[in-house]
């Protein structure tokens, strides 16, 4: 009967896992605050990408033992702002043999879900409370919105912006570009589906798709990377940054092979946005880790004055902590070749996480209906090695096969 | 404010005003859906028609989230949009040259593209009718996901294991496409 | 409920205002010089000897095709794991055969090479073996940097 009454408990959690804000009637004041929010949201990501722009190419620098910016503004700070101003007054060039309408489209299908992405990330408000703080009178959350069905939101945008990458690849009419995203939305798309089965893990813990539900059940400390057992985490993160097409896993513009990959074709405005969008998902990304697995931005709130500055204090932190890490691996892994990438996307992380997931879940629910836990690790334990054996055991028998194959053609030609 | 009226309309379903920015929200999306697919059929380029597709399956999910059912609107932008709509693309680019534009289809293949057509609207249409007739769908609450869970694993297991059998019949059919000999 | 979307929907009309005002500006700010060369596919310089490739390799087919099936499997995971608590053994059990059926074929794809994109066999020592890090790296930090090929402490080199 337990059981019954849990269910119905949750159903009312996820629907109240709503912004208070827009749970009633909405008048005028209610779209003035969304409209600030939404402002407010808009420019502090433009300002992120700017700093993170200056950041990457500071920290690179310094990685190489450069100085790397240093003429615009204090310590160059204003150079992103500069190189973009630059581009307003290029040229813009459309290819003779290009797709025109579809040329023209890319851009947007690659910049407009880099900013929708990030509304559904919490920034701050007290999560020792419930997460919500008051302005005008109107209680709300800090965050543009929290649909009910918050991280889905998040992998279907990211599945559009495949189109972006693919779309401007085919549209350029030229060799470069195609390749270059071919290869980008192969990538893409076999990441993502190891970035949503790492994300399922995180769902058993919350019991909820919104993400603020999936903040407030990591309050004190009680963070997901640990009670998911860590290695979902780290799945996370390797999908999250081949999502990204980031170094290592910046196939699809690997200069000395494909020039600029997809935006080869792509100049002034037009490129500044595809690079525009790229930065902003290195942002969201670092934003969902947190989210997801760092317990957003709550922490400690040390001062009863400016409470509300704390937790995005510590949101803030631990996004940089991400956005450091990002450009340290690009400072210092060599890129992987598109075999290696595709073996460790479809035969190292797509299976493990899927049996981590299973083994979480199977603890769970042994430990919902009362079991010893331990032997179901250990069988658990146990299927997982023997998928991975099954496993090894196919890629052996293909490679093997392959090998035969060369060898027959080869003894043909002699 | 009709868009407005649209967005708040699930919380006054009972109230006609609210309706009536529904069905507006509806009509906006379901004509551009029926301009996407006639486009979609006339143009002869076969990528242009595979994004218009992607336009009339991102009607269909809005109107999904219309209905108020989140979790299966979402999933319409993830599987349709995300991953065949990109097998279809990803089709054409291996069989057709990248920039083929059709050189337009023979009016016999014309012909039993319209028969087809028919006769998938016809079924289509005999079924609804057939269900529904002038049933009134039960606007209640929007489905949750915890609710979708909840039916899934009761009334419609059985489907769901089957839909296991019918990937596996789909992943032996890829390699049968993509086998050499 | 519905209500929800409202900011998604306006950031959406900002992030296109924005991309579509940018453009505008662009196109007040930017020089018109159209030119032949400008307009031609990129090469690096190099005019095309060859068309673009008609055709791709038929694993990124499958790819998308498998990646299909784990996306379905993905979307029928998510509202479980939302609601296994009260689920219990009976959903786990479900999960754990529809799991079990999709990787089953998994296996079977990998096993009739249908991941295999790596080169068939690995060629050894490509590179001569007398190239190593400590031959091609250089420490830095030391007074070398940016002299190579000159002669240390020759203060003519330096002077020019």
């Amino acid at each position: 009967m337990s059981a019954v009454t849990t269910l119905a408990g949750m159903g009312d959690r996820a629907v109240l896992a709503a912004d208070p804000l827009l749970r009633g009637d909405i008048d005028l004041g209610i779209v003035g605050i969304v409209v600030l929010k939404v402002v407010v949201a808009f420019a502090l990501l433009l300002v992120s990408v700017m700093l993170m722009i200056w950041f990457e190419r500071k920290l690179v620098a310094d990685m190489h033992n450069r100085i790397g910016p240093a003429v615009a503004g204090p310590f160059g700070i204003l150079q992103t702002l500069a190189d973009g101003i630059k581009l307003f007054f290029k040229e813009d060039l459309i290819p003779d043999r290009s797709d025109r309408a579809v040329f023209k489209l890319a851009p947007y299908l690659s910049l407009v879900p880099a900013f929708l992405v990030f509304a559904i990330v919490p920034i701050g408000g007290d999560f020792s409370g419930d997460g919500t703080v008051t302005w005008f009178g109107e209680r709300t959350y800090l965050q543009v919105a929290d649909p009910p069905v918050g991280v889905l939101f998040f992998l279907a945008l990211s599945s559009i912006a495949v189109y972006g990458v693919m779309l401007a690849g085919w549209s350029s009419g030229s060799k470069y570009p195609l390749l270059g995203s071919v290869r980008a939305s192969a990538q893409m798309i076999s990441y993502e589906a190891a970035l949503g089965l790492a994300i399922a893990t995180v769902f058993l813990t919350s019991g909820s798709l919104s993400t603020h539900d999936i903040v407030a059940t990591q309050v004190e400390g009680n963070w997901n990377v640990l009670a998911t057992g860590v290695v979902p985490f780290l799945v996370f993160l390797v999908a999250g940054t081949a999502e990204l097409n980031r170094p290592p896993f910046d196939l699809v513009e690997a200069e000395q092979e494909l020039v600029g990959g997809f935006h080869t074709e792509y100049s002034s405005l037009r490129f500044a946005l595809f690079f525009l969008a790229e930065f902003m998902n290195v942002i969201t990304m670092s934003a969902i880790a947190v989210t997801l697995f760092l317990g957003g931005p709550s922490g400690p709130i040390l001062t009863d004055t400016l409470g509300w500055v704390w937790p995005i204090l510590w949101f803030s932190v631990k996004v940089f902590a991400f956005l450091f890490g990002f450009v340290w691996l690009r400072a210092t892994l060599p890129r992987f070749r598109y075999d290696q990438l595709m073996d460790l996307g479809w035969k190292v992380l797509i299976p493990l996480s899927l049996g981590w997931f299973l083994l979480i879940a199977a603890m769970r629910v042994a430990d919902a209906e009362g079991w010893p836990v331990a032997p179901v690790v250990v069988v658990g334990l146990a299927g997982m090695t023997l998928g991975a054996v099954l496993l090894s055991g196919a890629v052996a028998k293909a490679r093997a096969e392959r090998l035969a194959d060369l060898d027959a053609t080869e003894g043909v030609d002699a | 404010m009709t868009a407005l009226a649209a967005l708040e309309g699930m919380d006054r379903l009972t109230s006609g005003e609210a309706l009536v920015a529904q069905n507006v929200a509806f009509a906006i999306m379901a004509i551009t859906m029926v301009v996407a697919a006639l486009r979609m059929v006339t143009t002869r380029n076969v990528v242009h028609a595979a994004l218009y597709l992607v336009v009339v399956l991102a009607g269909v999910a809005g109107q999904f989230l219309l209905l108020g059912a989140e979790f299966v609107g979402v999933t319409q932008v993830m599987v349709y949009i995300g991953a065949i709509v990109v097998l279809f693309l990803f089709g054409i680019m291996l069989t057709k040259g990248s920039f083929g534009e059709d050189d337009g289809v023979s009016s016999e293949k014309r012909l039993m593209a319209g028969l087809v057509g028919l006769l998938v609207f016809g079924v289509m249409a005999a079924a609804l009718v057939d269900s529904f007739e002038d049933a009134e769908v039960a606007r209640e609450a929007p489905s949750t996901t915890a609710e979708v869970s909840d039916s899934i694993f009761s009334t419609y297991i059985v489907p769901f294991e089957a839909v296991s059998v019918l990937l596996l019949a789909a992943l032996i059919g890829a390699i049968v496409v993509a086998r050499k000999d | 409920m519905l209500g929800q979307y409202l900011p998604v929907v306006v950031l959406l009309i900002l992030a296109f205002l924005f991309a579509a005002l940018s453009f505008v500006a662009s196109r007040l700010l930017a020089p018109r010089r159209p030119h032949d060369r400008k307009a031609a596919p990129y090469e690096c310089g190099i005019i095309p000897g060859r068309e673009t490739p008609e055709r791709f390799p038929v694993r990124f087919f499958l790819v998308a095709m498998i990646f299909i099936v784990f996306d379905i499997e993905i979307v029928f995971l998510y509202p479980w794991a939302v609601a296994h608590g009260g689920l219990g053994l009976f959903g786990l059990v479900a999960v754990l055969l529809f799991s079990l059926a999709v990787f089953e074929s998994f296996v079977y794809l990998i096993g009739n090479g249908a991941l295999e994109w790596g080169p068939v066999r690995r060629v050894r020592h490509a590179v001569s073996p007398a190239r190593t890090s400590t031959s091609t790296i250089r420490r830095a930090g030391v007074r070398e940097v940016g002299l190579e090929g000159r002669t240390i402490g020759d203060e003519s080199g330096r002077a020019a």
